[in-house]
């Protein structure tokens, strides 16, 4: 919201050695967050009134004219291309050294004498937009130049001056006065002014409403939840007109157009108390009675821009006998506007429930200064205070004005005012300070609070403007007292606390000791992808739709779907990363959601869980000329775990089908008893669909799970007194053989074997199809003597033949 | 007998002095102690035909003098090796400026990932838990138990994930549902932070994403107050900076704190003379906090009036974007190692 310091001074008086910019700081530190402090027109220097003395046509171009300008004093030549440009006409005219945005666009820029196409231009006939009024003069047509002949001033004025452009104006960040209805309009934040800087607040007490009656107006609210209060009074001999320049003036400076003395009536109110009026023109309504109710479902409705909308019960409309004549605290109708020859109004000034407006409003896509102020709650006494202004205001700016109805007031509405006991102890305990008693009661009632000093408690009244939402407990007038004494008084003084150790997170611990030996021993990277999955992938790699779950508003229409693993998302950064890099070792940690299964309670008293959400890692490998990628990978996370103090396996999947994983290459990771999650291939018919051309391995694993089955290492293996024997065996065997089972079975040939480790594989030239060559080294020791080689020998030869029986090997 | 160990030992004694490299010494130890014909093994052989006092003392007189030889030889074997060492490190030279081939690769860490282990440590020495939470949460926890009524903007479907099908559940669009959380599992008095993912739906730019990283803090014990907030953010954002720092408080609403705060930290850029970093107003604004709200402490199962607290909220994101001067935001998601591996 933009506020405007002149308007501010109408109720406080400022020193004037205050700037606006220190008025600014101060309401950022105590009451809203202010975004900027602009003085009006600041870019206006050099900038004149000119009149245009003769247009001619550009000798050397279609689109441009030669123009004579007179600026007070003489003439210039000045190349022009503006498509209104005409002789005689009053024009914003930038002269050497006058800085302007071309186009509207980018930074300022000094005009410099120039050559237009061979023809000499002194300055510029500027369009609004090049000289910051865009808001003030919005464009009309293409190529427009700003055309002032309607005002009164003279060649060589400032456009400034021209203007009345003498204003500062604030702007407030909207979002940091969402709960402080009061602040809504200039009233309510010069009373905040006021008791920042002190002084006095002028009173707001504009004269009684003298009722007439010769029109009757009956008013119906058929629901008074939505509807607290309405008021309303006709008005006859109204005279439209341009409102007097003062009004204009303020209205331009918060960015309001003018439009004409009624309608600039209601939005100066607007801005002025943060009530939303309506005016609406009485030839247009039918009947003598205005009917406050839900709107049928499917009432189309048009509003005052003209556009059509389509309504439901939960909206609320105002209607006359027949039809529906505005949208509730939203807009007005067209059906029923002011315009040019309108004589008799009817001012509305009621009060709308704020979650239905904005419900409304949010609905239709028209937010309104009218609904926004509504939304925050307004206190429902304005209503009465805003229709006496805009009486008062119409009968002095329509001399043959007058009241011809009675004030009609429906009001169903109360208000919680406290009182609020509230300690001195509580005060100084909350906010950590020693305030005397009188203090407090200061700032409280400087804000407008009722105070009763009743010895150790103070009993508070709220305010009404204060009152329908924004306090309600001591802990907000707390705030109250706190932010009026100054935050930056408070003196700080840290906290004591015992000296216990905090509670240690496993998961968190596991997950950060995972990324390390990940990203330092075994060269993966991080990458972090989005939470959501596109619909595509799940159809590519033929997931069912059902089995995930949905966002209902997603930003981007191609990815709807929470995602149950890691793994699609990280295949695409590899698809990706294919095109810089020759391998791409990359690994994830986040969150998956998984529909079918569940998780945490919705609330502590609740019988529903949330879906089941671990903490996954995922590992994906690719890189040219890896063509068995699924041991980088077996590899890596054998790595981790070995960190850990936990028995692991990969378990062959062998019931792999589909085209997405391959079916020979695909493992599930055991560890302890739990399946925390697998290791594989994807399948090269998939990778050939989604155009990777390396060999592609992914992991995937539950550290939900696996932090269940780690434990800290607690003891170690004695160092044995006896010296180990080594031997190699090596041999041929049926490929589809597996290294755990070998391993397991020559483990048990005998307590004297301490090791068994494979360190060669071969299965290439000079070696049948369906065999592969493997290489052992075994370690045999005896914990109680020095072992004999008669006696390695023995036992050696018993492993050999155990080979030879139970894998019908082939020594070599 | 006694003879022939003086000569032997003579002789050693001059062939080791006249040995230059280690085959020669290899042949002298050869001609003294070769097990088939060494001079010297030929006399200790001949010692087993001795019997009596003879053996005895000759016996004794020639291990001696075999053990003195041996030294001798040692010694000299060990000077020889010396000195040939000694010589590798003037005749040897490599190119330091050589990587070992081939290069290993190394990992890397994302940078959100390094700016969050900073924290959650800082935190940890400074006795905060550190605890997690669904990015899925219920309406209950994301907004009504932190006092968001459902006439709050902050409901609206602009700002929020809403789940298909289920209109109580939504994308968490901050950490604080952890607050309650927090408090309803382990009551006070409460040390805890909780970093993690949180989802807004925005339209994304440069500077905007609708997925970021919050970590949320919430201290609750008796008598906290405001000094004490000021007091705990200005330690910990200089824990976090690892330098002085100046810090200012203002309003700031945020329904589950009251009151609630904007804290603002002198820029750090411009010394607050202000610059393009601070909007030429010297002052950053850096995190949201404020007092407990009594309902979020009721909803957590705590007595208002004997526990008090406060909250707050750090933009991870945005700290690992201002520490690494990282000008996209959409650099974090894209998943490209070109990026990744700068950090």
């Amino acid at each position: 919201m933009l506020l405007s310091y002149n308007w501010i001074k109408q109720y406080v008086d400022l020193p004037d050695s205050l700037t606006p910019e220190e008025l600014g700081l101060k309401l950022t530190m105590s009451t809203v967050e202010v975004e900027g402090v602009e003085k009006q027109g600041k870019d206006l220097e050099n900038i004149v009134v000119g009149i245009v003395k003769k247009v001619e046509k550009h000798p050397d171009a279609d689109k441009l004219q030669l123009c004579r300008v007179y600026d007070g004093t003489e003439d210039f030549q000045v190349v022009c291309g503006g498509s209104n440009v005409v002789k005689d006409m009053k024009v914003a005219f930038g002269k050497i050294g006058a800085k302007v945005k071309w186009h509207g666009e980018g930074d300022l820029i000094e005009l410099k004498k120039a050559k237009i196409r061979g023809e000499e231009s002194f300055g510029m006939i500027c369009a609004s937009a090049e000289i910051g009024l865009g808001d003030m003069f919005p464009l009309e047509g293409e190529k427009e130049i700003l055309d002032l002949s309607s005002f009164e001033a003279k060649a060589g004025i400032s456009v400034a001056d021209a203007l009345g452009l003498n204003d500062v104006t604030i702007d407030i960040d909207n979002k940091s006065m969402t709960h402080r209805p009061d602040l809504w309009g200039h009233y309510g934040m010069s009373r905040e002014v006021a008791v920042l800087y002190n002084k006095k607040l002028s009173s707001y007490d504009p004269a009684d409403i003298k009722p007439g009656k010769e029109l009757k107006i009956k008013v119906e609210v058929k629901d008074t939840k939505l509807c607290p209060r309405y008021m309303a009074v006709a008005i006859d001999g109204i005279k439209i007109e341009p409102s007097p320049e003062w009004m204009q003036e303020l209205l331009l400076a918060v960015g309001l157009k003018s439009i004409n003395n009624i309608v600039d009536i209601t939005n100066y109110i607007l801005f002025d108390l943060g009530q939303p009026m309506h005016a609406f023109d009485k030839r247009n309504l039918s009947g003598d009675k205005i009917i406050v109710r839900p709107a049928e479902d499917g009432e189309i409705f048009s509003t005052l821009d003209e556009k059509e909308h389509k309504l439901s019960v939960d909206d609320l409309v105002i209607a006359d006998g027949e039809k529906a004549v505005a949208l509730a605290g939203v807009m007005g109708g067209f059906n029923s506007e002011v315009k040019d020859d309108t004589t008799t109004i009817i001012f509305e000034s009621a009060n709308f429930d704020a979650l239905n407006t904005r419900r409304t409003a949010t609905r239709l896509g028209v937010r309104t200064d009218s609904s926004t102020r509504f939304e925050k709650s307004l206190d429902p006494n304005n209503c009465e205070l805003a229709l006496r202004r805009a009486v008062e205001l119409t009968l002095e700016l329509c001399p043959n004005a007058k009241v011809v109805s009675e004030v009609v007031d429906v009001s169903n509405f109360t208000l919680n005012q406290g009182p609020i006991e509230l300690s001195l102890e509580f005060v100084n305990k909350k906010i950590g300070v020693k305030l005397e008693k009188k203090e407090v009661i200061k700032i409280l009632e400087s804000l407008g609070f009722g105070v009763k000093d009743k010895k150790d408690v103070l009993f508070v009244t709220v305010p009404t403007w204060r009152a329908t939402k924004d306090i309600s407990i001591a802990e907000d007038l707390i705030e109250e007292v706190a932010r009026i004494y100054g935050y930056g008084n408070i003196e700080t003084v840290l906290p004591t606390f015992p000296i216990t150790p905090p509670e240690r997170n496993e998961l968190k611990t596991l997950e950060k000791k995972i990324k390390d030996v990940l990203s330092l021993e075994f060269g993966f990277s991080e990458v972090y992808n989005y939470s959501f999955i596109s619909p595509k992938w799940l159809e590519i790699t033929g997931m069912d739709k059902e089995d995930f779950i949905e966002l209902d508003n997603p930003i981007a229409k191609d990815r709807p779907y929470l995602r149950r693993g890691l793994w699609p998302n990280l295949l695409e950064n590899v698809e990706k990363n294919l095109h810089n890099f020759d391998s791409v070792k990359i690994f994830e940690v986040g969150q998956v959601f998984d529909k079918l299964n569940p998780g945490q309670r919705t609330a502590d008293n609740s019988d529903e869980l949330l879906p089941r959400q671990d903490l996954m890692l995922g590992i994906v490998f690719a890189g040219k000329g890896t063509d068995k990628p699924f041991y980088e990978l077996s590899s890596a996370i054998a790595g981790i775990l070995d960190h850990f103090n936990c028995q692991y396996e990969f378990r062959q999947k062998s019931d792999q089908k589909g085209d997405f994983i391959h079916h020979g290459r695909a493992s599930e990771i055991v560890v302890g008893a739990e399946t925390v999650g697998g290791v594989g291939e994807i399948n090269p018919v998939f990778l050939n669909k989604v155009g990777i051309g390396e060999r592609v391995a992914v992991l995937e694993i539950s550290l939900n799970k696996l932090v269940e089955q780690v434990t800290e290492k607690n003891n170690y293996q004695k160092l044995s007194v006896y010296p180990a024997v080594e031997r190699d065996v090596a041999f041929l065997v049926d490929k589809k053989v597996s290294n755990a089972e070998i391993i397991d079975k020559l483990k048990k040939v005998d307590d004297l074997v301490k090791g068994v480790e494979l360190f060669d594989v071969y299965d290439g030239k000079n070696i049948d199809d369906d065999k592969k060559s493997l290489a052992y080294r075994i370690t045999y020791r005896s914990d109680e003597k020095t072992l004999e080689s008669g006696e390695v020998d023995k036992v050696h030869g018993r492993l050999v033949k155990l080979l030879e029986k139970e894998f019908n090997v082939e020594i070599r | 007998m006694k003879e022939t160990l003086d000569k032997i030992k003579k002789e050693f004694i001059k062939g080791l002095d006249e040995v230059k490299e280690v085959l020669q010494l290899e042949e002298l130890e050869q001609k003294f102690f070769s097990r088939k014909s060494g001079e010297m093994t030929e006399v200790m052989k001949s010692l087993k035909k001795l019997s009596g006092d003879a053996k005895k003392e000759f016996g004794k007189l020639a291990n001696e003098v075999k053990k003195e030889l041996e030294g001798l030889y040692l010694k000299k074997k060990k000077d020889i090796e010396q000195s040939k060492m000694g010589d590798l490190a003037d005749t040897e030279w490599i190119d330091v400026t050589e990587p070992k081939l081939p290069k290993k690769e190394v990992g890397h860490l994302h940078p959100n990932t390094i700016v969050q282990n900073e924290l959650e440590d800082l935190f940890i020495s400074m006795g905060f838990k550190v605890l997690d939470g669904p990015e899925l949460e219920s309406d209950y926890y994301n907004f009504e138990a932190l006092n968001i009524p459902p006439s709050h903007p902050a409901r609206d479907s602009q700002d929020t994930f809403y789940i298909k099908n289920n209109k109580d559940w939504v994308m968490r669009t901050h950490t604080s549902p952890m607050q309650v959380r927090a408090l309803q599992k382990y009551g006070a008095p409460l040390r805890a932070v909780v970093p993690g993912r949180c989802f807004r739906n925005e339209a994304t730019d440069g500077s905007h994403d609708h997925t970021f990283y919050q970590l949320e803090g919430i201290v609750i014990d008796r008598d906290i107050s405001i000094s004490n907030l000021i007091a705990v953010m200005k330690e910990l954002l200089q824990g976090v900076l690892k330098r002085e720092v100046e810090i200012r408080l203002r309003p700031g609403y945020f329904p589950f704190v009251e009151p609630g705060f904007e804290l603002d930290m002198r820029c750090l850029v411009c010394e607050g003379q202000g610059c393009g970093a601070c909007k030429h107003s010297g002052w950053v604004e850096t995190l949201p906090c404020g007092l407990v709200h009594p309902k979020v402490l009721e909803y957590g199962g705590l007595d208002p009036k004997e526990w008090s607290g406060f909250a707050f909220g750090l933009g991870m994101t945005r700290l690992a974007m201002q520490k690494y001067k990282i000008e996209d935001i959409r650099h974090l998601n894209s998943g490209d190692l070109r990026f990744l591996k700068q950090f």
